[in-house]
């Protein structure tokens, strides 16, 4: 039967693996370091924000050419697109809270986007191993004859 | 594959932008171009565009060798082979099995399988082996350190995912299901590995520090989509909602009946077999 609950959890399971051996070898959680995680949690979260809005920004013309090229939802998505980019300038600009090694707040925002890019790549090449390992597992097996019972 | 400087002829900033900024966005932009076109023609400019915009990236850290950001395009040189291969592999193990459409000869399963074990070797050997991807001698490229825990993590954790699935949706599928264990077994290997078996340039401590941070990433990257999709879901429901409501046409007429009725009862029925 098909369950949230299990998917999640398989998902999860080697990441919580790895904290286990972690905790029963060295007793705590070596190579954590809160700070620097949370900053880079908050950069990607930032950065994904706006890209993806950006993306799903040029999706609306799409859209559009359905509902007679309408302004407002356009306008609508260039203010939410806008509202990333500024809170991410914002936040940066605070201070050391979410700048890593970088000075400015340019070179972060840059850094952030550059980082954005290649851990997309290596989501996406992720993906696509694993989709295509269980494709191939599926076709490499006998092929089925389904309608047995309705033959019979 | 090291980097040095070039001479500088024009201002750093108007370099990157012209030499590294704009092919990336040549990429998605050709994809685009190649996708939403009408034009017979405009499928194979826009792939061109792409390939032109990702063979610029890759050259980046010699044509723009003083912008950080270079650093990416050298780390893409450096990958895109094993993971063509990687691809390539899996595509043709793939298509070589029981497929319906596109069947492959059965001897292309072989190949697909070398080429995906290189490519996997190949990647391995940038952890452990002197393959590194180094921008300088003995400074290895800062973003290797963000592709290779997110690779190894991620698969791991898919092939995890598409294991139970295919436990509880399929029928059947438990030999499927074993091999998805086995690929998310051995990616988790190679993630023990990576913790404790030190390469010549990065340690297990800094691959356990990076691997950490790759989690933060990818839950913050899971986190900002989901916002922005949200948003976008928000923006498209306002704007549907303010819409009036569509004007009602009046009933069909006796007569525009009768000749639909017509049309439906020429286009019924069959041969007798």
């Amino acid at each position: 039967m098909f369950t949230w609950r299990m998917m999640i959890l398989a998902f999860l399971l080697p990441p919580l693996l790895v904290l286990a051996i972690d905790m029963t070898f060295y007793g705590g959680f070596k190579g954590i370091d809160s700070g620097v995680s949370f900053t880079r949690f908050a950069n990607a979260t930032l950065t994904a924000y706006t890209l993806c809005s950006l993306f799903l920004l040029g999706n609306l013309f799409f859209y559009g050419e359905s509902r007679n090229r309408p302004w407002a939802p356009l306008v609508g998505m260039i203010m939410a697109t806008a509202l990333g980019v500024l809170a991410t300038v914002f936040l940066i600009g605070q201070g050391p809270m979410l700048l890593e090694d970088n000075g400015s707040v340019r070179a972060q925002a840059i850094y952030n986007i550059i980082h954005m890019f290649v851990s997309s790549g290596a989501v996406l090449v992720a993906v696509s191993v694993a989709l295509g390992v269980t494709f191939s597992a599926i076709t490499s097996q006998k092929p089925r004859n389904d309608f047995e019972l309705e033959e019979e | 594959m090291n980097i040095r400087c070039f001479g500088r002829g024009m201002d750093e900033m108007l370099q990157a932008f012209l030499l590294f900024w704009i092919p990336v966005s040549m990429v998605p932009l050709g994809l685009w171009y190649s996708m939403s076109s009408p034009l017979p023609s405009s499928p194979m400019r826009g792939r061109f565009l792409a390939f032109a915009g990702i063979v610029l990236v890759c050259l980046s850290p010699w044509t723009v060798p003083s912008s950080p950001s270079t650093a990416a395009g050298h780390l893409l040189g450096a990958i895109i082979g094993p993971c063509m291969l990687i691809i390539l592999g899996i595509y043709l193990i793939s298509f070589s099995g029981n497929v319906p459409v596109g069947k492959l000869p059965r001897s292309d399963r072989k190949i697909g399988v070398l080429m995906a074990g290189i490519g996997f070797v190949w990647l391995a050997g940038m952890h452990w082996w002197v393959l590194t991807p180094q921008l300088v001698p003995n400074e290895v490229n800062p973003y290797w350190y963000v592709f290779w825990p997110t690779f190894i993590l991620l698969t791991s954790c898919l092939a995890s995912c598409s294991a139970v699935t295919l436990l509880m949706i399929g029928e059947q599928r438990k030999a499927e299901a074993n091999t998805m264990f086995i690929v998310s077994g051995l990616s988790f290997t190679v993630l023990l590995l990576g913790l404790n078996v030190d390469g010549p340039l990065v340690t297990g401590d800094e691959f356990r520090e990076h691997l950490w941070l790759a989690v933060a990433d990818l839950a913050g990257i899971v986190v900002g989509s989901v916002l922005s999709i949200l948003v976008f879901a928000l923006v498209i429901y306002l704007y549907e909602r303010s819409l009036p409501e569509p004007k009602s046409i009046t009933p069909p007429t006796e007569s525009e009946l009768k000749q639909v009725s017509s049309l439906i009862a020429a286009h019924l029925g069959g041969e007798e077999e």
